[in-house]
């Protein structure tokens, strides 16, 4: 008998018009590792959420272990079984300090304090969390915090773990660190049921379901999911990035194998060049632009968040940035690498406290700079811009930012209009919607609008495509493009490289509060040693193209994308 | 000094932890010797008892082994309201006159009566303020939950939901520092957009300026409520994830132990308190 079981099974949220899961049928094994993907509003978290009976459906039934999950006496005895990840860290936390955080599951079974401590004290101590036992959970960081949060499921000793799209918001080390320690349970015959936007994550599980429209739409190994792109792309979804990349250079390097899922497989396989050529190619010389006047400018810029107080820390040390007019900059770095510190020096919401910030006339070192004529040179958006609405009507909401600024009102109204259009959200169509009531990708897009509509010149962009599903992540992609494309400069921080590398023209690897490389995105892309030191990974085809250059391929340096490396491989 | 750093305002990492006697008392010895304390400083009518309880509290901090500048230091904050309201007593004591007149200022006298009651104003405030600061320096909030929800726990005999409160308290504890920072980050984000509300709202009258400064709060009000709203259900469903119950009675990692020192201890606060009342 399968460990859990979903039998028919209907979830229908009490306000929602349709139904959030329709006549699901599943069985998930004990020991497996499975992966659930789909695009946003597919059903994916109502599913995790019934598995522990944190929901119970509407109709059919979910069984774990045997036990119905709507027998409200067993839910205790099911929570203890099927343990929960959530995204966010923060919000699982709950005790006042991190030792008795570990112990809040086995608190509520009831487990006397004397068999509490020792599994307890170990996990603290397998976590790397002893030395903060005693501290409250918020003066962690994040990955300390990410940490804790997987210790504190892990306390109760579940057969079965779900992670709720737990890697979504972090840096490449972080997750790294996070599917290792998935391996390691798995390997120790824990059941893994994970969710998420990646679809490379979900490649490394032995079975992936695709839920589309509340539906199972395909469910079999990797392999065989990720094997036809037109109907994963109808499915809102993407092949893995090394998939995807495989695929475009099996033309090209037919002695590829088929169904390559994961960077190291293709790395792997990447043949060895059959008649090396004894020296590389120079790089061909970049068509020669007119060198760009600087736009922002930023020298030995230092900041220190609560400084004077118990948790004073340091931000930003000696950071340097020159972004030319009509330029598409990339700021990579990993979650603490002081990006967004530097982001909100560019428009004034910070001031210097060490160095200088020049963005267009603005010396905003100075005192007596005009930090509000910065703020409407230079617009920011943070990232999530969606939680900040605040307005009942999208129309309203998108005309504060022009009506702050004193405009008329068919001043406003064309503002608004234009700011939606370049958004992709009709102005008719949509001005009078409430703002609350439009899907989480709407949102983004009326909140991006809204930092349009004052028409900067200047857009900063602090980790936009983070936590997006593909489809969203492609339109965000197209609608960057077009606000080049009318002159805008851009700066966008990230810290997924593959997201950068066809993007930007140049880019500022940052580091522990420093820039640690600064230049042309052919080159910091390239650096995998950096990159990786930094918490970050290179670009998929940068990996493949150094991989084949030391298999003897003859080919230039600066091939970041899959674009480049391809058109690379084929000129003769 | 930046203008969004709402964090700073919070009280932070004042517990100090120690090994002293006070630091190994049981925690409900601690919070009762506590409440008794600051009960009888704040009830005492005798100005010598104030000055006793000024002397029982800086003797504890001594033997806590922390440094009295340390908790004169939070006297500096609020010491400019209170001697302007023990300057108020001194001026507008309405105590009977005993005759003797110190100083006449146009229609005020002021006797010794008068000099008495300030002064013991600014004592009893500064007796408080002390015993506080030095709570919070040996009591961590989890200390405290948990003395607090042993020490209410008869109340459940008469179906009191003590652990649903004392719990309620925690998570409202651990809410603050994350209110601070999504307000900070929500500020942030509307300043970006414009929003101006550091400067003084124009209008002709005060009316109207009243209307358009609340007016200016909302574009932080709105999201910091639906972020927290959200927030906090998350947080239930992680609770629930976990396996709390709110009619099951749970365990506690950290036990409590009350020995007969910490009896001593606080029979010595009853002593003491009678003491500051009665002397």
């Amino acid at each position: 008998m399968a460990f859990i079981e979903l039998d028919h099974v209907s979830f229908q949220y009490p306000s929602a018009p349709t139904a959030a899961l329709d006549d699901v049928a599943l069985a998930v094994h004990e020991g497996e590792r499975v992966a659930i993907v789909g695009a946003n509003g597919s059903g994916k978290t109502t599913l995790a959420r019934l598995l522990n009976a944190l929901y119970l459906p509407t109709g059919g039934r979910v069984r774990i272990a045997g036990m119905d999950s709507s027998d409200l006496s067993q839910h205790r005895a099911i929570r203890q079984l099927v343990g929960m990840v959530f995204q966010n860290p923060e919000d699982q936390l709950v005790a006042a300090v991190v030792e008795e955080d570990v112990a809040f599951g086995l608190e509520n079974l009831g487990l006397p304090a004397a068999q509490m401590r020792p599994r307890v004290d170990a996990l603290l101590q397998a976590f790397d969390l002893w030395d903060h036992r005693l501290r409250p959970p918020f003066m962690l960081s994040m990955g300390q915090m990410q940490r804790l949060a997987l210790a504190g499921v892990l306390a109760v000793q579940p057969r079965v773990i779900v992670f709720d799209e737990t890697t979504a918001m972090l840096d490449p080390a972080g997750r790294r660190t996070v599917l290792a320690r998935i391996d390691e349970l798995h390997r120790a015959g824990t059941t893994i049921i994970s969710i998420t936007h990646f679809m490379g994550e979900a490649a490394r599980a032995e079975r992936v379901i695709v839920l589309s429209h509340g539906r199972v739409a395909l469910d079999g190994p990797p392999v065989e999911v990720f094997s036809d792109p037109q109907r994963l792309h109808a499915l809102g979804l993407h092949l893995p990035p090394a998939a995807a990349l495989a695929r475009s250079l099996r033309p090209v390097l037919p002695g590829l194998p088929p169904d390559l899922l994961n960077t190291t497989d293709l790395l792997e396989a990447l043949p060895v060049c059959p008649n090396p050529v004894a020296v590389a190619p120079e790089a061909e010389s970049a068509p020669q632009t007119a060198p760009r006047a600087d736009v922002i400018r930023v020298v030995g810029l230092g900041h220190i968040y609560l400084k004077g107080t118990p948790l004073a820390h340091r931000a930003l040390g000696n950071a340097n940035l020159r972004v030319g007019l009509g330029e598409v900059h990339g700021l990579a770095g990993a979650t603490g690498s002081g990006k967004s510190t530097l982001l909100q020096h560019l428009n004034g919401l910070l001031f210097p406290q060490e160095g200088q910030v020049t963005v267009g006339p603005h010396h905003l070192h100075e005192a007596g700079a005009d930090r509000y004529a910065a703020r409407r040179l230079a617009g920011l958006a943070f990232q999530n811009p969606e939680v900040q609405l605040f307005e009942t009507f999208v129309g309203d909401e998108i005309a504060y930012g022009p009506r702050q600024s004193g405009l008329d009102r068919p001043a406003v109204r064309e503002a608004v209009r234009w700011a939606m259009e370049r958004v992709g959200l009709g102005f008719e169509a949509f001005k009078d919607r409430r703002s609350f009531a439009l899907s989480g990708g709407e949102q983004k897009k009326v909140a991006l609008a809204s930092i349009l509509a004052r028409r900067p010149e200047i857009l900063l962009l602090d980790e936009p495509l983070a936590g997006l599903d593909p489809r969203s992540r492609d339109e965000l992609l197209v609608t960057l493009r077009a606000l080049v494309d009318l002159g805008l400069t851009l700066v966008v921080s990230s810290h997924q490289m593959d997201d950068l590398a066809g993007l930007v023209d140049d880019a500022t690897l940052m580091s522990g509060g420093w820039d640690v490389l600064n230049g042309p995105a052919a080159m910091v892309f390239e650096r995998e040693e950096e990159l990786l030191a930094s918490g970050l990974e290179a670009p998929v085809a940068a990996r493949a193209a150094l991989e084949l250059r030391r298999k003897g391929w003859p080919l230039p340096p600066g091939l970041v994308t899959p674009e480049k490396l391809l058109a690379a491989l084929r000129r003769p | 000094m930046s203008e969004f750093e709402y964090l700073r305002n919070l009280p932070f990492g004042q517990v100090v932890p120690g090994d002293s006697p006070v630091h190994r008392l049981d925690s409900r010895a601690r919070i009762l010797a506590f409440t008794i304390l600051l009960a009888a400083i704040l009830f005492t009518p005798h100005p010598l008892g104030l000055v006793f309880g000024l002397v029982v509290i800086a003797g504890g901090l001594r033997l806590a082994g922390l440094p009295l500048g340390y908790a004169l230091r939070s006297l500096l904050s609020p010491l400019p309201f209170l001697i302007i309201l023990a300057l108020l007593q001194v001026f507008f004591n309405a105590q009977a006159d005993t005759g003797l007149v110190l100083l006449r200022l146009g229609p005020v006298l002021i006797t010794p009566a008068d000099l008495l009651v300030g002064g013991m104003l600014l004592l009893r405030f500064a007796g408080l303020v002390l015993g506080i600061s030095f709570a919070s320096q040996v009591l961590s909030t989890s200390e405290l939950t948990h003395g607090m929800e042993s020490l209410f726990r008869p109340l459940e005999r008469v179906r009191l939901p003590v652990h649903d409160g004392v719990m309620a308290l925690v998570v409202a504890v651990r809410f603050l520092p994350f209110l601070a920072q999504s307000a900070e980050r929500i500020a942030k984000a509307q300043a970006a957009r414009g929003a101006e509300w550091t400067r003084p709202a124009s209008g002709r009258n005060p009316f109207t300026r009243l209307w358009a400064r609340a007016r200016a709060l909302l574009p932080l009000l709105v999201p910091v409520f639906v972020t927290s709203l959200r927030r906090a259900e998350t947080m239930a469903l992680a609770m629930d994830a976990r396996g709390y119950a709110s009619r099951a009675h749970p365990t506690a990692l950290v036990e409590m132990r009350f020995t007969p020192r910490d009896g001593l201890a606080v029979g010595l606060a009853l002593i003491l308190a009678a003491v500051v009342l009665f002397l």
